[in-house]
């Protein structure tokens, strides 16, 4: 029994004792506690309502990411009570073909985990410390605004409106706006920024492919393959890197209907594994001997279509030749080796690319006589030092065996075709019609004012500034994607060269690093767009804004319009439509109304999905030329298909950029000398876990397919290393480490590191995540000036 | 039911107020470290060395307050941005989802249910679908509005029922991240201010639970 007053005593005596009370009982608040935290709870109005979680009826929502991919998905967001409580993806039935499902792969069933991930970036931040270092302080928007109004002007005035650059970014863009979007609308309306050409995907090929055909759109609908009896995949890998969404169905399609295919790769990759009948495993920069011997055994098997050659081509035989040219030139000469005493045998071949004669034999005979057959190049080829070979090769190819223009053909080269489309309605005119190539950009800030035509300098003779100022939206390619890293990574340091750099994206990405103001951009989730596959697709996604922005991220289409506000253009900036809302409604407006009068409305389109537009029959590359080539002239200056360019001609440069498609060996190919110290060919390849670079922080994507670095067994033994091992792979321009995977699946003397990992350098500079561009080259292609990624030799030592 | 009359508040209150200095204490702590002054003002008044007894953590905190400069403060608030706030890796998420959930994400399940706690107080986070709603700070800052509820009350069956909800919402919301977070913290800090904030933390919140429970005990007595 306690004393009269059991509480009294108990809290006075013995609670207010102990120490935590005791202390904290006494100190009173010091002034600053009760100031600390801003009070965050408010009233809740439906406090009486009783609605139970449970009772929250789970609203479907189909939306759509617009990253890099070729593949464009449905997205189903399964939302309660304002969040995202699991994802599915298209339900659509297979086997019609009109309108193939959608489904995401492994990186689409992340979206929910990227979309709430802790690391998201949540609030502006400025960086402290030195650039590139990781040390930022939180800010208002009210101030990063600010601040990047005052630089554009500030910039702006000082070097001019050719020392702004808007980086290449391909995390936002393939929908209707983005960071990128709305950075050049604001540059365009305040002076005007540097242009660049080109891109890191088909770089060499985009510039070759035209020099041939007059164009890049090569290809032919999907489609097209359901009549094709033999097809080629060279160097390209849609299992993994998905190209379209629909493009499995279509090479299922095929396979079905007697297609024989033929993967040509350094790897037994997952396209291999599903769809071919035949891996020809390859040493990478070589292809182009291949496609010679190939064209060898045609030519001398009398397996060549002469009728098709004499009547649309340019250079394959002395009587084809263009006026004043030597006959030594041509194709066959070339091929049979009239002048410069090598025929291009299999034998001869087989030396250099490591593919048996027998066997080069076996698919050029088959190629040329299987038909229609479909030569399909994937561009991991052609960035090599002389991927612009690669890209006319393959149409040479094509052109010799007469598979151009017919039903189940495909013309090879860059391949790109398209047919359907909607209007964009958010524009700008850049007032500065300077361009450079977008791989040359660290050129362009390290010695601007120097570049020329010969790096590709158009627009003008002379920049007037280096590059000053970068926005870098929602892209890697500020480090992590360019190739040779630590070179750029010393560039960026360099406060005095660029002087001002804004990223926007959702994580912590190795170029985000780089910035000096950083931006929370918004996920798919979180605003309004359309998607739209790469060229090849015939369909949209609609991009449903599901919930609300989190935390303090922001579309930069309206983080731009204030920074118009600031600099006076917020009325011209907003032009095309105040939100993107506005943007999206007038894109399905215009379409319907420009484009296709079945396209549905806003709302019909947001309840489908998707829209699928439909024909009647297959699009046919180069048809139109090859049904009436009198009428339909190809867009090269002779009309005709240009196996012989004179324009390449005229260039006087025929060692490295000859007028025919050669096989020319390539700096750190298999017979560079610098093989001695550095014996394997190192290439990367385009992940399923990642698309690029994004995902690459994603660790359930981790678990799917990690990062490690495939090496054939005869390069492991030599070496010492067994599979698991973690390695060392180095070469002049850096180095990193990666577990090795030994393999079979690749060829002896190359190693393989998927791109795209994160560059994460430890104290002395060496990356450990296998960042494979710490080791690529910025040298760029001869002609194109584009990048060689895939053309690097190294040594890998165990660790 | 009628009113009961709770005699003993003036009893009481002194320890809900030396409670809730305590959250308020640990508010500062876990609070994005942004005025120097804040710091000083509580070394010179908040009789530091008092913390010394109150095990690791307030030992750890003792010396960190003890050896104080503007070089000390700078290097917490990149720590705390390395830790807690970004940009980048985060080491140590300040939300309860990130340890309860079984992929360490935000905006999981242990969110929606502290939110219908909240709500059921009539309360609602400024920042609901913005923020997550099972962040430390606000869970701190709901437990303080439970003690000033408390404090206000003057029934026993309400002080009583506020008690016991107290109980509740720190075995059921607040409590059960903790450890995990806590491990996370020293695993990935060497500084002395978030060691010792965590090991506070921790000890604190583990002896609450235990003074809730007497009191509420004592109470019925």
């Amino acid at each position: 029994m306690k004393e009269n007053n059991p509480i009294t005593d108990f809290l006075k005596n013995k609670m207010l004792r102990r120490t935590f009370l005791k202390w904290s009982g006494a100190i009173g608040v010091p002034v600053v506690l009760g100031g600390i935290g801003v009070k965050q709870f408010i009233e809740y109005k439906e406090a009486h309502t009783t609605v139970s979680k449970k009772d929250i009826p789970e609203k479907i929502i189909s939306t759509c990411s617009v990253n890099n991919c070729g593949g464009r998905c449905v997205i189903k967001a399964h939302v309660k009570d304002g969040v995202v409580v699991r994802v599915s993806t298209d339900t659509q039935e297979g086997d019609d073909l009109s309108t193939p499902p959608l489904r995401a792969c492994v990186r689409g069933r992340n979206y929910r985990k990227m979309l709430y991930h802790p690391d998201r970036l949540k609030y502006p931040m400025k960086r402290v410390g030195k650039r590139g270092e990781g040390k930022f302080e939180r800010i208002t928007w009210e101030e990063a605004v600010d601040t990047i109004a005052k630089e554009v002007k500030r910039i702006g005035e000082t070097y001019g409106p050719e020392s702004r650059y808007d980086n290449y970014a391909s995390g936002q863009c393939w929908g209707l706006h983005g960071g990128s979007a709305a950075v050049r609308k604001l540059l365009s309306l305040t002076g005007g920024f540097l242009n660049y050409r080109n891109d890191y995907s088909s770089g060499a090929a985009n510039v070759a492919t035209p020099y041939t055909y007059g164009t890049n759109n090569s290809g032919s609908s999907f489609d097209s393959l359901l009549y094709s009896k033999y097809i080629i995949l060279w160097g390209q890998n849609p299992s993994e890197m998905i190209f379209s969404t629909p493009y499995r169905e279509y090479l299922m399609k095929a396979k079905l209907n007697g297609a024989k295919i033929v993967v040509i790769d350094p790897r037994y990759t997952d396209t291999v594994v599903a769809f071919a009948d035949e891996w020809i495993p390859i040493l990478p920069t070589t292809d182009n001997a291949l496609m010679d011997a190939m064209g060898y055994v045609i030519v001398t098997e009398k397996l060549h279509d002469q009728a098709f050659l004499d009547k649309y081509c340019i250079g394959f035989d002395e009587a084809h030749m263009p006026k004043g040219i030597d006959k030594k030139e041509s194709v066959k000469s070339y091929l049979l080796g009239d002048k410069d005493g090598i025929a291009k045998t299999p034998e001869w071949a087989e030396r250099i690319c490591h593919v048996p004669a027998d066997k080069i034999r076996e698919i050029a005979r088959n190629y040329a006589t299987m038909k229609p057959a479909a030569l399909i190049q994937g561009w991991g080829p052609q960035r090599h030092a002389f991927g612009e070979q690669f890209a006319r090769g393959g149409a040479h190819l094509a052109c010799l065996t007469g598979n151009v223009g017919k039903l189940g053909c495909w013309a090879a080269g860059t391949g790109y075709w398209n047919r359907a489309n909607i209007v964009s309605p958010f524009s700008y005119e850049n007032p500065v019609k300077a361009s450079i190539p977008c791989f040359l950009w660290t050129k362009a800030v390290e010695m601007g004012t120097e570049m020329t035509s010969a790096d590709g300098l158009e627009g003008t003779d002379k920049l007037k500034s280096s590059i000053k100022l970068i926005f870098n939206m929602a892209g890697n390619m500020l480090i992590n994607q360019h190739a040779d890293i630590n070179k750029t990574r010393k560039l960026l340091e360099d406060e005095s060269k660029v002087e001002f750099i804004v990223v926007s994206d959702l994580f912590m990405t190795p170029s985000a690093k780089y910035a000096d103001i950083l931006l929370p951009g918004t996920t798919f989730f979180e605003r309004w767009d359309i998607g739209v596959p790469w060229c090849f697709g015939d369909y949209v996604v609609f991009g449903e804004k599901t919930i609300k922005p989190l935390y303090e991220c922001r579309d930069e289409y309206d983080v731009f319009a204030e920074v118009a506000g600031k600099l006076g253009v917020k009325d011209k900036y907003l032009e095309n439509g105040s939100t993107i809302l506005d943007l999206v409604k007038e894109s399905v407006k215009r379409t319907k109304k420009e484009l296709d009068p079945t396209f549905p409305s806003f709302e019909e389109f947001r309840k489908k999905g998707v829209h699928h537009f439909t024909f009647n029959e297959p699009l046919i590359g180069f048809k139109k030329q090859i049904d009436d080539i009198e009428k339909n002239p190809f867009e090269t200056p002779s009309g005709k298909i240009e196996l012989f360019s004179k324009a390449l001609w005229d260039l006087h440069q025929q060692e490295d950029i000859p007028a025919i498609a050669k096989y020319i060996p390539a700096w750190e190919g298999p017979s560079d000398p610098l093989k001695e110290k550095y014996p394997l060919q190192l290439i990367g390849w385009h992940y399923k876990r990642r698309c690029h670079s994004t995902y690459d922080n994603q660790e359930w994507l981790e678990e799917a397919a990690k990062q490690e670095m495939w090496l054939n067994p005869q390069d492991a033994k030599a070496r010492g290393i067994s599979n698991g091992d973690r390695v060392q792979v180095f070469n002049d321009r850096g180095s990193l480490v990666i577990d090795v995977r030994v393999t079979e699946r690749i060829i002896p003397g190359v190693a393989a590191i998927p791109q795209g990992a994160w560059y994460s350098p430890n104290e002395s500079g060496i990356d450990q995540r296998g960042s494979l561009n710490v080791l690529t080259s910025q040298r760029p292609t001869v002609l194109a000036k584009a990048n060689p990624q895939q053309t690097n030799l190294v040594e890998v030592k165990k660790v | 039911m009628d009113s009961v009359p709770f005699k003993q508040q003036n009893e009481l209150i002194p320890i809900l107020i030396a409670r809730k200095n305590f959250y308020q204490f640990l508010i500062f702590l876990f609070s994005e470290p942004k005025n120097n002054e804040y710091f000083i003002e509580i070394r010179d008044n908040g009789k530091m060395n008092e913390l010394e007894e109150m095990g690791k953590g307030g030992q750890l905190l003792h010396h960190f307050f003890l050896s104080l400069t503007d070089e000390k403060i700078k290097a917490e608030k990149e720590e705390y941005s390395r830790l807690f706030l970004g940009p980048g890796p985060i080491r140590a998420p300040l939300w309860a989802s990130f340890y309860l959930s079984k992929d360490h994400l935000l905006f999981d399940e242990s969110t929606y249910q502290v939110r219908k706690f909240y709500h059921q107080y009539g309360l609602q986070y400024i920042k609901e679908n913005n923020e997550p709603d099972d962040h430390l700070l606000l869970e701190i800052e709901f437990m303080v509005s439970l003690i000033d509820s408390c404090s206000e009350e003057t029934d026993r069956f309400q002080i009583n029922r506020l008690l016991a909800d107290q109980i509740y919402f720190l075995t059921t919301h607040l409590l059960p991240w903790i450890p995990a977070f806590m491990k996370t913290v020293i695993k990935n800090t060497e500084s002395q201010l978030y060691k010792g904030a965590v090991l506070l933390l921790h000890d604190f919140l583990t002896f609450d639970l235990e003074v809730l429970c007497e009191i509420k005990e004592a109470i019925l007595e």
